[in-house]
């Protein structure tokens, strides 16, 4: 253990060398956007492996289990190369553009999110270097636009295909959105109110002493909900909802294109599993009343997230899906109101707190 | 609600947009297009239509023995195979003037009991996964294949069964059958009884199911809706307890029904069927007498008396009955099959005008139609 914490130190005093090299070289932030990229890319294709695995267990399944023997382990990479050989189709009515654009705005979305997400927090000299791409003073705000990228993807593909499904699943997408981005949007002022704060950075420092799922738990809950949808999952995946409309927005992808728009959305889930971890789930401290066992932050980060994307999948494997008005009913009728209850009280505990 | 509305009169106006729901979508079971005029998510007409599959079935039957069509009868819907052998052979043995042996009556029901449970296991296991509930669908099938399983051994086959014969039935139990049979259906119940209570608990799936898609007692009487879909509206139509074939008058069993006639309803009411068919296996296993599973001669060349028969059997899915002409010769000289998927399939589009295009999934499946009954 002891070299192993000696090893991670090594490592990031070099990043910490390197970060405080930015200013002089944006190539050194490029180069480590591209890890972070790379890193998290890796991350989605885990969640897409756990969630095979972790499905078939609940569904009293298997799962993948032949390609890279008996846990099925190369499956992603088989099912990556099948993807690539397979015919591009560009429907005859599709808006060419439109069709083509809306993975890759998907999956930008998704790596503009990325930057600002900070792993760890690094205390060198008295001098505080937060692992992140890029630290800004309004981090989660940022984040909080980006991620609304996704719905124009999502719409675009949804008009672009010339598909009614792919239509009507954009209509749905645009629908479900604006009733989740305000809880979404209001759950996550909530927090900042009680941090003091719109950089994630200082909001897990905040929590150091105290998790805010246990200051604000309907917060939790509101933001978890909205979340799901947002990330569009079981029980808010009506834009892609197989038995009503084929396969929704992607109805009409096929090959690669399709392959990014899947794992565009993964990207996302990824995404959102790290939020949730970081602004409810105290970052990369340790647990309450533990500490952090001596164990280094980015662990107890990515250990944290890994819980929260396994609880996305098992509300998939246990639930089943909300008919569409249902989810906008939810939205506005239930949840915005939580959310603003939830912002009054964290207001009142934050202004005793500090 | 009207019956008259299931055609599609006008061309969409400019808010309103034609949805071809098939011949090839994800929640059909078969090959059928169901257009919907849809007005955002409402829709405001559906039409179905029929005919993709087409077999020409009872233009067959008049070509062929009647030997030759009780293989056949099976391919009517895959999953009521030994409900379609068995109501041919007690129509047969009507025009034959024979009685199957006691222990062949008993037999019949048996299997007759265990492709019930399969085909409301598969069905319900449709259904779910058309309500976007993957996993039940899963643990669904993974029931059936135990029942599946059972009927393999008194069978031989795990889908068309060919099992009814005239007078009998063409195999014995296999040895140990009854302890084998009373395990796995012992396990079925416990697991059937968790899922009620998981289905039942679940307010996403109460959302989506209570007062969706009610089909009325009245309306479906006019459709000529039976089975589950009836018995849901509160109906206590069993041709089991009705007109008792075989030996149903010996045997204990409740109908089930429930009040509401929803997709609730009737999902509940295949459930509780279930459990339902499971006690009269158990019963069948108890009092089924030894003696000869067959006739001592089979009619193999069977030329009946001129003369016609209708007869009729609780399927699955509802009121299964065949009308055969006999006119002396080896072949029928009419042959008409009254299926229980057809009247439900026609009950579908005017359940869906105002209900949303999410429901469709809901409301076809629970109705638990098959397209290869319609088309057959």
């Amino acid at each position: 253990m002891g070299t192993f914490v000696e090893l991670y130190d090594g490592i990031m005093e070099l990043l910490v060398v390197l970060f405080s090299t930015w200013a002089l070289a944006p190539w050194v932030r490029g180069v480590l956007g591209g890890l972070v990229i790379g890193a998290v890319f890796g991350g989605a294709l885990v969640m897409v492996y756990l969630e095979r695995k972790f499905l078939g267990d609940i569904q009293s399944r298997i799962g993948p289990n032949r390609v890279g023997g008996r846990f099925g382990v190369l499956q992603l990479i088989a099912d990556a190369i099948k993807l690539f050989t397979k015919e591009d189709i560009i429907p005859a009515k599709a808006d060419k553009w439109l069709f083509i654009g809306a993975p890759i705005v998907a999956l930008t979305s998704g790596f503009l999110m990325v930057a600002v997400i900070p792993f760890d927090l690094l205390v060198i000299n008295g001098k505080e270097y937060a692992v992140a791409v890029s630290r800004m003073d309004i981090s989660i705000l940022y984040l909080e636009a980006v991620s609304g990228l996704a719905i124009f993807a999502i719409f675009m593909a949804g008009w672009g295909s010339g598909s009614k499904y792919s239509l009507l699943a954009g209509f749905r997408n645009v629908a479900k959105m604006i009733g989740y981005e305000v809880p979404l949007g209001i759950s996550i002022i909530s927090v900042a109110v009680m941090a003091h704060s719109l950089d994630i950075v200082e909001i897990v420092q905040a929590q150091s002493t105290l998790w805010y799922i246990i200051a604000q738990p309907l917060g939790f809950v509101v933001f978890f909900i909205a979340l799901l949808a947002d990330v569009g999952r079981i029980p808010f995946d009506q834009t892609e909802a197989e038995e009503e409309l084929v396969a929704g927005w992607a109805t009409e992808y096929s090959g690669m294109r399709w392959g990014l728009a899947f794992f565009a959305e993964y990207l996302h889930a990824v995404v959102g599993a790290f939020i949730i971890t970081l602004i409810f789930l105290g970052g990369w401290n340790g647990l309450p009343l533990i500490g952090n066992l001596n164990i280094p932050g980015i662990f107890w980060l990515i250990a944290k997230t890994i819980m929260v994307i396994m609880l996305f999948i098992w509300v998939r494997g246990a639930l089943p899906r909300y008919r569409i008005d249902q989810v906008i009913d939810i939205g506005w009728k239930v949840l915005i109101p939580l959310a603003l209850l939830n912002l009054l009280w964290s207001t009142i505990i934050g202004l005793i707190w500090a | 609600m009207t019956h008259e509305a299931t055609q599609i009169t006008s061309p969409p106006k400019p808010s309103e947009m034609l949805l071809h729901l098939g011949p090839q979508h994800p929640l059909q079971p078969g090959p059928f297009l169901l257009d919907l005029k849809i007005e955002g998510e409402t829709i405001r007409e559906a039409e179905l239509k029929i005919g993709y599959i087409h077999k020409g079935m009872e233009k067959v039957f008049e070509d062929r023995t009647y030997i030759q069509i009780l293989p056949l009868t099976d391919r009517i819907c895959y999953l009521a195979s030994n409900s379609n052998n068995d109501v041919y052979c007690r129509g047969m043995e009507e025009l034959l003037g024979i009685e199957p042996t006691d222990r062949a009556k008993y037999l019949r029901v048996l299997t007759n009991e265990l492709c019930r449970i399969q085909s409301h296991l598969l069905g319900i296991g449709e259904y779910t996964t058309d309500v976007g509930f993957l996993t039940m669908f899963i643990y669904m099938v993974r029931e059936r294949e135990s029942v599946v399983s059972l009927l393999e051994a008194i069978t031989g086959s795990r889908l068309n069964h060919n099992y009814a014969r005239f007078g009998g039935v063409a195999q014995d139990l296999p040895p140990g059958y009854k302890e084998m049979a009373l395990k796995s259906l012992g396990k079925l119940k416990e697991l059937i009884k968790s899922h009620d209570d998981m289905m039942s608990s679940d307010s996403i799936y109460l959302k989506r199911t209570k007062g969706v898609g009610t089909l009325t007692a009245k309306e479906a009487g006019e459709l000529g809706v039976a089975g589950p879909p009836l018995r849901a509206a509160g109906v206590n139509y069993d041709l089991r307890r009705l007109e008792p074939y075989l030996v149903y008058d010996e045997l204990d069993f409740n109908v089930i029904t429930q009040t509401d006639g929803d997709v609730f309803s009737r999902v509940k009411v295949r459930l509780l069927e279930i459990l339902e068919s499971i006690y009269i296996i158990e019963q069948c296993l108890d009092q089924m007498p030894s003696g000869p599973y067959k006739q001592d001669v089979t009619p193999y060349i069977t030329r009946p008396e001129p003369g016609e028969v209708y007869s009729r059997i609780e399927d699955p899915r509802g009121e299964m009955g065949m009308y055969i002409i006999s006119d002396g010769s080896d072949k029928p000289y009419r042959f008409r099959i009254r299926g229980p998927a057809f009247a439900t399939a026609q009950a579908l589009p005017p359940l869906l005008i105002g209900t949303y295009v999410a429901d469709v999934a809901a409301i076809a499946a629970s109705m638990d139609s098959c397209t290869s009954e319609v088309d057959r």
